[in-house]
C-alpha cells in the first residue's frame, strides 16, 4: 500500500532511536556533518503561492532523514543521502497568514489586505500565481509592513509551533534539528536576507525578529546582541550576495549611510559568523569580471535582482565573497577593523519542503513554476528567472565531535565549516608554521593538525618561520565524480590594493604545471553529452598535500581557503534534456566541475613583521604637504588625446593608457579629421586603451580583464566628472583622484582606502629587460 | 432511517466537530470576535495585555501611548473590515474562502481523529498486521582491505582478486590482512553500522553487497565509490521487526497517523457518493 511505504522509513528511524542503537561517540578529531541551512515549506508565504500547499516543516525534517516526501505538484521526491542536520527556515515575514487563512476561524482570511493574494476566478493559474508572487515580493517583502497581516499573534503561536516540529525531529547522536528562520529583508529588491540560527531551542524569543521589524541589518545584529545577552545564543548567515545588487559588502557607508567603523565590524562578525557561499539562485564566491585569472571562476552564476524590477541592472561590486574576504583584509591594514571574516557554507533556498542536491535528481525549486520537467526546460521565466539556469541546492559541511546542538554549533561559530555544490566532498584545512611533507603518511594526521596549527575558519598562529605551511586534504562523494584537483586561494592586500592568486596545489593524475605559466592542464572529459553520461576513469578519490606559500610576504595581511574540484559531470539541464529527446539548452553550459570551499584561515602580520612592510603614500598625507587634487580643466589638459604611463607603486608594474578624446557639442568636424567619429559621443566622454599588461602583471582588485583588453585592444568608457576620472565595473563607479606633488602626479583609485597608488612616469622603451639568459627579468 | 443515520461514522464525526466547534467559541480566549451584536466591538483588558506583551516579546520597550493607540487601532480596523466583508457576502463564490472551508473538512476529520484512543488489544493487532513498517534496518560489523584506484588505476581489482587468495581462511584480524592493500582514509573496521552508515561511507552498491556477502570470512572484491575492498563481514543482524512491547508509543504514533489517513479518506468516499457529478463530454 501506498501509504505503509511511505511511513516505513520514519518508522523505522524511530524505533531505531527507542531501541537505544548506538551512536557514534564523541570524535575529537571531528567528523563532517552535512547538513541544510535554508529550507522552506508551505509555511512560507511565497512557497504557498508557488503552489506549496501541503508539506510543513515536519515533513522537511522526514524528507532529510531520507523520507519520500511529496513535491507540491504531487508526485514523491527522495532525498539521495540523508542528512546528518538541518534547520528550517521559513520566511518570517507574514509567516502563518496562509497558513491560518485556510483557518475560517481566523480573521486573516477576511481582511481586506488579504485581496490582493487571492487568486482572480477565470483567470489563467499560472499568471495569477506570477502576479500574486511580485505583488507579494514587491510589497509584502519590499514595502512597508502591511500591519494587518503580520498580526503577532499568528507569528508568535507558528514561530512555537516550528520550534516543536524542531525539537520532535531531533535525536542527538542522530539528527540534529536547528531552531531557525529567515530574516527576509528586500528594500528595493535587494537581496538582504539572512537566516538565523538558535544554539538551543529551549532558549528562543517568543517571536523572531522579522524584516517587518526592521530591513535594516544593523538593526537585525542589534536585536541578536539582546538576544544573547538574554541567554539565546544565535547567529545569522547571509546569503545570495550575488543577487544583493552590491550591498551585500559595502566598503564605505552600510545600509543606514552611517560609515562602516570598527563598531560595524564587530558587530557584524559577533553575529554573522558564517555565509551561504551557493545555492539554487546561483555562486556569490567570485564573478569573472572580479577574478579575470580564475578559471573556474564563472561556476553557476547569477546576476540578478528579485522580483525582476524593470530598468534596474543588477551591481557585481559588492555581491561577491572573494572580493569582500579582500576589501576585509585590506580594511584589516589600513583601518584596524574587518567585518568580513567569514566562513563558508551553502544551501537550498527551495521553496518545495524538499531539495535536490544533485544533477540526477533536481524537480526544481518554486513548486509548479518549475515542477515539471517541461516547464523548467522550456524556459518559462518565473518572475524573471529562467530555471534553466538554477542550479541544484549545496549543502554545508561542519567539522564537530558529535550531532548534536552545542557541538554544530560551536563550530558554526568558530566557522570551521566548508561549503559543497551538492555531492558531498568532504575538505579539510590546516595552517601552521610547522607542519612537514612527510606528514600525511601518519594515519592519525588530523591529530597533528589541530596540535601544531588552526583548523580553516581559524587565525595562523604566531609565526614561527619563513612562510606558513597548509595542509589540504579531500575525498569524493562515493556516489558522484572524482576529484580533479584541489587549489588554494590566497588574497592579500598591501597599501590598500589587494590581490588574489590561485594555486594548484595537488591534482589527479600525472599532469605537470607549465614551467612557464604554471597552468596545470585540464583533467579531461569523460561526458558524454548526447547520452549524459559520464564515467570516473579520470580523476582522482583523495587528494592530499602539505603546501607551503611561495611568494608569502610577513608584513601582509592574507587569507587563505582550498577549493577542490570534481572531474566534468552532466548538468541537470543536459541530462533532462536527454529525458525530453532535446538539444540541451544553450543558456547554460552542459557540464560543470562540482566543488567544496573550506573556510578561509587568516594570516595577520604582527607588529615587528609590519615594520617591514614599504609605506605608501596616502591621499592625507598628499593633502597635508600641500598637494591638491587636479581639477576637470586640468585633468583634460593631462590626459585626454594623451598616452600617458603609469606605474602601480605597490606592484611596480608599468603600463600604459590611452585616453581618446571626449565628444564635443557643437558643429560635426569633417571626416577627415582624427575626432569625426569620437564627437558622436556626449561631452565628457571618451574611451581609454589599457596596454601592456602582461600575464605576470600582479592585478589589484576591480580592474576588469585587464590582460584580455590590452592583448585585444578594446576599450572601455570614461568620464572627467568634478575632478575626477571615472570609469565604471558595472555600473558601480570607480572614481581616479590625480594630485600633483613635488614635481610627480600622484593618483589615487576610490576602491583603495585612501591610498595613491599610482604615479605618471616617463615612457618606458623595454618592457621586460632581460638579465643573464635563463633566469626572471628584474622588474 | 434516523438512527442509521446516527450510526453513520461519518455523522457522529460531524457531532463531535461541531460539538467541539461550539465548545470553543464558548470557552475561546480569542477576543475580539465575542458578541456578534451587529455594531459592538469589544477590546477586553486582557486583550490589551496580549497585545503589549507579544509587542514586548519581540525585544522592543513597552510600548508607547502613540503605539498603543496604533495596536489597538489595527485590531478595531480588522475586526470592522471583517464584519462588513461578510455582510457583503464577500466570502461567497471566492476561490480563497471554497478551498478554506474544504480544508476545515479535512482539519474536522483529523482532529475528531485525534481524540481516538486505541481500545485494548487495537493496537497490538494493527501491530500485527503491519509489522513491516516497523522493520530496523539491518546492521553489519565488518573489516575490509581497500585498494585504491589512485594508486593502481585499472590494476586495482585483480590486485583485490589476488590479495583475496592469500587471505583464505585467514581470521578477521590476520597481520597479513592489516598489512595488505592501501591505507584507508576513513576505518578499516565499522561496528554495528545500520545500512544507511554504511550506504553514506561507502555508498549504496556496496552496502547491499556487503549485506549479500558471504559472513566469517574474507570475501569479494567489491567495488564502491572508492575503489576495491576484500571484506570480512563479522557479523549482521539482519532486519528485524522489534518485539510490540519494545516500541508501542512508536505504534501508537504510526497507528495515530494511518488512522487519520484513513478517517479523511473515508469520510470523503461517504461525502462524496452522495453526489452525482456531472462533466463536460471531452472529460468523461
Amino acid at each position: 500500500m501506498r501509504f505503509e511505504f511511505t511511513q516505513k522509513r520514519a518508522v523505522a528511524l524511530a524505533v531505531a532511536l527507542a531501541i537505544g542503537t548506538a551512536a557514534h561517540a564523541a570524535n575529537p578529531d571531528r567528523d563532517a556533518y552535512f547538513g541544510e541551512t535554508h529550507i522552506h515549506t508551505s509555511w512560507s508565504l511565497d512557497a504557498w503561492l508557488f503552489g506549496n500547499r501541503i508539506t510543513d516543516p515536519g515533513d522537511a525534517y522526514k524528507y532529510f532523514k531520507g523520507q519520500p516526501i511529496k513535491h507540491p505538484l504531487g508526485y514523491e521526491i527522495k532525498i539521495d543521502t540523508p542528512l546528518d542536520w538541518a534547520g528550517v527556515t521559513d520566511h518570517s515575514e507574514y509567516v502563518g497568514v496562509i497558513k491560518f487563512a485556510n483557518d475560517p476561524n481566523s480573521p486573516v482570511s477576511k481582511l481586506p489586505a488579504a485581496q490582493p493574494l487571492k487568486i482572480a476566478p477565470g483567470k489563467p493559474m499560472q499568471e495569477e500565481m506570477e502576479r500574486i508572487f511580485v505583488y507579494g515580493v514587491k510589497v509584502l517583502m519590499g514595502g512597508p509592513p502591511v500591519k494587518a497581516l503580520a498580526s503577532p499573534e499568528i507569528a508568535g503561536t507558528v514561530w512555537k509551533e516550528t520550534a516543536d516540529l524542531a525539537n520532535k525531529a531531533n535525536e542527538p547522536g542522530k539528527f540534529t534539528a536547528f531552531c531557525s528562520y529567515e530574516w527576509t529583508s528586500m528594500p528595493n529588491n535587494m537581496n538582504m536576507h539572512r537566516n538565523v540560527f538558535f544554539k538551543d531551542c529551549g532558549k528562543i524569543p517568543s517571536m523572531p525578529f522579522s524584516a517587518l521589524d526592521s530591513p535594516f541589518p544593523e538593526d537585525l545584529w542589534t536585536w541578536m546582541d539582546g538576544q544573547r545577552r538574554a541567554g539565546n545564543d544565535l547567529l545569522a548567515i547571509s546569503h545570495n550576495a550575488n543577487v544583493s545588487d552590491g550591498r551585500m559588502f559595502p566598503t564605505e557607508v552600510d545600509f543606514k549611510g552611517r560609515p562602516i567603523d570598527a563598531a560595524y565590524a564587530a558587530s557584524r562578525m559577533r553575529n554573522e559568523p558564517l555565509i551561504e557561499l551557493k545555492q539554487i539562485k546561483g555562486t556569490s564566491e567570485t564573478h569573472p569580471l572580479l577574478s579575470p585569472n580564475d578559471e573556474f571562476g564563472g561556476f553557476e552564476i547569477m546576476s540578478f535582482l528579485l522580483g525582476d524590477p524593470s530598468g534596474r541592472i543588477p551591481h557585481i561590486v559588492g555581491s561577491y565573497a572573494r572580493q569582500a574576504l579582500k576589501d576585509g583584509i585590506a580594511m584589516s591594514d589600513t583601518k584596524g577593523f574587518n567585518p568580513y571574516k567569514f566562513g563558508f557554507g551553502a544551501a537550498a533556498d527551495s521553496h518545495n519542503t524538499g531539495v535536490g542536491y544533485r544533477q540526477d535528481n533536481w524537480f526544481g525549486a518554486h513548486g509548479a513554476a518549475d515542477g515539471m520537467i517541461e516547464t523548467r526546460m522550456s524556459g518559462r521565466l518565473t518572475a524573471g528567472m529562467d530555471p534553466r539556469v538554477l542550479g541544484t541546492a549545496g549543502l554545508t559541511g561542519v567539522w564537530a565531535e558529535e550531532n548534536t546542538r552545542p557541538a554544530l554549533f560551536e563550530a558554526m561559530q568558530r566557522k570551521e565549516t566548508f561549503a559543497v555544490s551538492g555531492p558531498r566532498i568532504r575538505v579539510r584545512l590546516f595552517g601552521g608554521w610547522e607542519y612537514t611533507a612527510d606528514m600525511l603518511n601518519d594515519t592519525a594526521w588530523v591529530k597533528t593538525g589541530y596540535a601544531r596549527g588552526v583548523p580553516m575558519g581559524g587565525d595562523l598562529p604566531p609565526a614561527k618561520g619563513k612562510a606558513p605551511t597548509f595542509v589540504v586534504w579531500a575525498v569524493k562523494d562515493p556516489t558522484s565524480g572524482n576529484l580533479d584537483r584541489i587549489q588554494i586561494v590566497k588574497g592579500w592586500t598591501k597599501n590598500g590594493q589587494s590581490f588574489e592568486k590561485i594555486h594548484d596545489v595537488v591534482w589527479a593524475g600525472d599532469r605537470k604545471a607549465d614551467k612557464w605559466t604554471g597552468v596545470v592542464p585540464a583533467v579531461g572529459n569523460t561526458v558524454d553529452v548526447e547520452n549524459a553520461t559520464y564515467t570516473n576513469t579520470i580523476g582522482a578519490v583523495e587528494l592530499k598535500k602539505v603546501w607551503t606559500d611561495p611568494e608569502f610576504d610577513p608584513s601582509l595581511h592574507a587569507f587563505y581557503y582550498a577549493r577542490v574540484l570534481e572531474i566534468p559531470t552532466p548538468r541537470w539541464t543536459t541530462i533532462q534534456a536527454k529525458q525530453l529527446g532535446v538539444a540541451p539548452p544553450d543558456v547554460v553550459p552542459p557540464t560543470l566541475q562540482e566543488r567544496a570551499w573550506s573556510s578561509p584561515i587568516w594570516y595577520t602580520p604582527s607588529a615587528d613583521a609590519r615594520k617591514g612592510a614599504q609605506p605608501g603614500t596616502t591621499v592625507a598625507q598628499l593633502k597635508k604637504s600641500g598637494a591638491a587634487p587636479l581639477n576637470d580643466a586640468q585633468l583634460k589638459a593631462l590626459i585626454v588625446q594623451k598616452s600617458t604611463w603609469l606605474a602601480n607603486n605597490v606592484t611596480g608594474d608599468k603600463y600604459e593608457i590611452v585616453y581618446g578624446a571626449s565628444g564635443k557639442s557643437g558643429k560635426p568636424a569633417a571626416p577627415i579629421e582624427p575626432t569625426y567619429v569620437t564627437q558622436q559621443f556626449a561631452a565628457n566622454q571618451g574611451q581609454f586603451w589599457l596596454r601592456f599588461v602582461g600575464r605576470k602583471t600582479t592585478l589589484p582588485s576591480m580592474v576588469g580583464n585587464a590582460l584580455e583588453a590590452s592583448y585585444l585592444s578594446t576599450t572601455a568608457p570614461y568620464y572627467i566628472n568634478n575632478g575626477k576620472i571615472v570609469t565604471s565595473q558595472v555600473g558601480t563607479p570607480i572614481e581616479i583622484t590625480v594630485y600633483k606633488a613635488g614635481g610627480k602626479y600622484l593618483a589615487a583609485r576610490s576602491n583603495e582606502f585612501g591610498y595613491a597608488n599610482y604615479e605618471i612616469i616617463p615612457a618606458v622603451a623595454e618592457l621586460n629587460p632581460l638579465g643573464p639568459i635563463g633566469t626572471s627579468p628584474k622588474r | 432511517m434516523v438512527a442509521r443515520l446516527l450510526r453513520e461514522p461519518l455523522i457522529q464525526f460531524l457531532f463531535v466537530g461541531l460539538a467541539l466547534f461550539g465548545a470553543w467559541h464558548l470557552w475561546s480566549p480569542s477576543a475580539v470576535a465575542h458578541g456578534r451584536a451587529a455594531n459592538r466591538i469589544v477590546l477586553t483588558e486582557d486583550d490589551v495585555r496580549q497585545m503589549t506583551l507579544v509587542w514586548v516579546a519581540q525585544g522592543r520597550p513597552a510600548p508607547t501611548a502613540e503605539e498603543m493607540r496604533n495596536l489597538i487601532g489595527t485590531r478595531v480596523r480588522e475586526e470592522v473590515l471583517y464584519r462588513e466583508a461578510l455582510a457583503l457576502g464577500l466570502d461567497k463564490d471566492d476561490t480563497i474562502v471554497r478551498r478554506q472551508l474544504a480544508r476545515k473538512m479535512e482539519f474536522l476529520a483529523e482532529d475528531v481523529s485525534k481524540l481516538e484512543e486505541p481500545k485494548s488489544g487495537e493496537l497490538r493487532a494493527w501491530y500485527d498486521q503491519h509489522k513491516a513498517r516497523f522493520a530496523l534496518p539491518p546492521r553489519a560489523s565488518f573489516r575490509h582491505v581497500y585498494f585504491s584506484p589512485d594508486r593502481r588505476g585499472a590494476n586495482a581489482p585483480r590486485d583485490a582478486g589476488a590479495v583475496l587468495g592469500m587471505l583464505a581462511g585467514q581470521p578477521m584480524d590476520a597481520p597479513r590482512a592489516a598489512a595488505a592493500g592501501d591505507p584507508f582514509m576513513f576505518q578499516s573496521y565499522y561496528g554495528d553500522r545500520g545500512f544507511d552508515g554504511v550506504a553514506r561511507e561507502f555508498g549504496p552498491s556496496f552496502a547491499r553487497a556487503l549485506l549479500a556477502a558471504k559472513q566469517g570470512a574474507w570475501t569479494g572484491p567489491i567495488a564502491s565509490g572508492y575503489g576495491w575492498h576484500v571484506v570480512f563481514v563479522e557479523s549482521v543482524t539482519p532486519e528485524r521487526v522489534p518485539d510490540f512491547d519494545e516500541i508501542e508509543p512508536d505504534v501508537k504514533a504510526a497507528w495515530i497517523e494511518y488512522r487519520r489517513e484513513d478517517v479523511r479518506s473515508r469520510m470523503y468516499q461517504d461525502m462524496r457518493a452522495r453526489y452525482e457529478v456531472v462533466l463536460p463530454e471531452a472529460n468523461r
